[in-house]
């Protein structure tokens, strides 16, 4: 079955159209990358797929489960959405925090039952934030919030985990826990739709990688088909210098050098 | 992190049957050579303090969760001052102590927080600043409209500052009695949907979209907390008029000693509310002979608390 499947979907803002009969397919257990310039529309494209926006024309289906006919909770026990930057109005502590992921799975006047304490445990170890459970969610670093936050996701036992620049914000150290366990996750059967910038990152993780420009699809292939200069260069307009991951020989791109050679004297 | 549950439960008890005591006790004659009619007068207003202080901070408790924004109460949002804009129109109607003043009320509150949403609606998106510049706003015209109406139908300038001030100085009649009884049933009621959105409520104070993904459904939510709280609210004002800050400032105490959880905020904060305003009428009644309006009292602690938050960033 396919984890998601968009179907001939228009969407816009205003006057101006972003996508026109927009296709796309994404099997179970996939690791999806998604890149492409700013206003490509990979945000919209992801929060279509989160059921946070609603198409115009066409429809998205969830492991067959056509968006429109199902509840929100529904919803989020199939897909989980981690954002770019997470705001907390008020200081929760990371467990709480954690348990909202369960809100799913509980009805309107439950209480969580020691099913969901366990479940919110688990999550918290896998993401290795055991530690943190008992501190405020604003006391805590950005990199933890992010670590927390996946947990969150986690804790609503999703097919579908969708990341919106989920690492965007966090340093080399915290970026790399990250995929790590997404990695783990991907592993264990999930798919994985992850949106990015960072084209060495998408490149490194994903194992297709599907190229927006202006909502229309460039390219959706295996990252070595995607990453090349040509299509790098037709999207973005700089040519990059494309080399060879030593470990996993998987492309990775730098930047031509910006620094204009000193004349001499 | 806040293990003391228990103790603060019980220090806030502890506070409400003090305030209680004081509110009956204190005032011209003490406790012990006042007439049956003087108790039943201040129990009474007793009763009218615990519900209004009640019922106003749990209400400032969930739209503050709701909307994210932890400057907001049924004042910065105006739907104080549409309530008693429909309660001065009721008066002004011969409404005395009818069913009409309590329902007038509620309308305006109602009109107002759906006339503060659509204004602060632009290109199909509700803004947190948005709605409270546009609550604002609404709630200077509306206080200038409650005058004109009061000016023009000849009423004294009392009852207009009673009004837009609040005072629990009701005169019941057995008419009135029954109706405040009825409205209290409903009060109740409204303060126990409110608080079956407890987590709903938790959930919503991240953002709306998050929300949205962890399943819930937000717009009805709102809608249906702005309905509720507009009946708590107009209520409310159609005893007492408008008393300003307690909604705002009680929640914020009360989260510091019970943690965000709106499970124990919104509860805490109708106990810690009811107690404050009990409080605040003391000193309302016997500071100045003839007394104050409420909102006086409660500005003049609302107000130094208000900057605090302000500078604090909230």
């Amino acid at each position: 079955m396919n984890a998601i499947e968009v179907l001939d979907m228009d969407f816009g803002y205003e006057q101006e159209k972003l996508f026109d009969c927009f296709r796309l397919e994404v099997k179970q257990g996939e690791f999806l990358g998604i890149i492409g310039p700013n206003g490509a529309g990979k945000s919209t494209l992801l929060r279509l797929i989160a059921g946070l926006l609603k198409p115009e024309k066409g429809r998205i289906n969830l492991l067959g489960h056509d968006l429109n006919k199902i509840s929100r909770k529904q919803i989020a026990r199939i897909a989980a959405v981690v954002p770019q930057e997470s705001f907390f109005a008020f200081d929760y502590t990371v467990e709480d925090i954690v348990m909202m992921g369960r809100n799913p799975y509980l009805g309107r006047l439950q209480q969580p039952a020691s099913v969901d304490y366990d479940k919110v445990n688990n999550v918290l170890e896998f993401v290795d934030a055991a530690v943190l459970r008992h501190k405020g969610i604003n006391e805590i670093s950005g990199g933890e919030k992010q670590r927390v936050v996946l947990a969150r996701a986690l804790a609503q036992e999703p097919e579908l985990l969708l990341l919106d620049e989920a690492t965007s914000h966090l340093d080399i150290s915290h970026q790399h826990s990250i995929l790590r366990i997404l990695a783990q996750l991907n592993n264990q059967g999930k798919t994985i739709v992850f949106l990015s910038h960072d084209l060495n990152l998408a490149a490194l993780s994903c194992s297709r990688i599907l190229l927006l420009h202006h909502g229309r699809q460039v390219a959706c292939d295996c990252p070595e088909r995607v990453i090349t200069p040509e299509l790098i260069k037709s999207v973005y307009g700089i040519e990059p210098l494309l080399l060879r991951h030593p470990k996993t020989g998987r492309p990775q791109v730098m930047l031509p050098s910006p620094i204009l050679p000193k004349s001499i004297p | 992190m806040h293990r003391h549950k228990g103790a603060a439960w019980a220090g806030l008890a502890a506070f409400v049957l003090i305030a209680a005591l004081c509110s009956i006790s204190i005032g011209p004659g003490g406790f012990l050579h006042i007439s049956r009619t003087v108790l039943v007068f201040r129990l009474l207003r007793l009763a009218l303090g615990i519900m209004a202080g009640g019922v106003l901070s749990l209400t400032g408790a969930a739209l503050q969760g709701l909307l994210r924004n932890p400057l907001v109460d049924p004042f910065t949002l105006g739907v104080a001052s549409g309530a008693a804009l429909g309660a001065s129109l009721a008066l002004l109607a011969g409404a005395g102590t009818s069913l009409l003043l309590p329902v007038a009320s509620f309308a305006g509150a109602l009109f107002t927080i759906v006339a503060v949403y659509f204004l602060a609606r632009i290109k199909g998106r509700v803004t947190v600043t948005g709605l409270v510049l546009a609550g604002v706003i609404v709630s200077f015209l509306f206080s200038s409209l409650v005058m004109l109406v009061m000016v023009l139908g000849h009423r004294p300038m009392g009852q207009a500052i009673y009004l837009l001030m609040g005072h629990l100085g009701v005169a019941f009649t057995r008419h009135s009695l029954w109706l405040f009884a009825g409205s209290s049933v409903v009060m109740l009621a409204g303060c126990g949907i409110l608080f079956s959105y407890s987590r709903e409520l938790d959930i919503m104070s991240s953002s709306e979209e998050t929300a949205k993904s962890l399943g819930v459904d937000t717009s009805r939510v709102t809608k249906l907390i702005f309905v509720v709280s507009s009946v708590l609210v107009g209520l409310v004002v159609s005893f007492t008029g408008a008393i300003s800050f307690i909604g705002l400032v009680v929640p914020h105490l009360v989260r510091m000693m019970f943690g965000p959880a709106h499970r124990q905020v919104l509860p805490g904060s109708f106990v810690l509310g009811a107690g404050l305003l009990l409080i605040a009428d003391i000193g309302a009644r016997n500071v100045v002979p003839g007394g104050l309006p409420l909102s006086v009292v409660t500005s003049l602690v609302g107000v130094p608390f208000f900057i605090y938050l302000l500078r604090r960033r909230f």
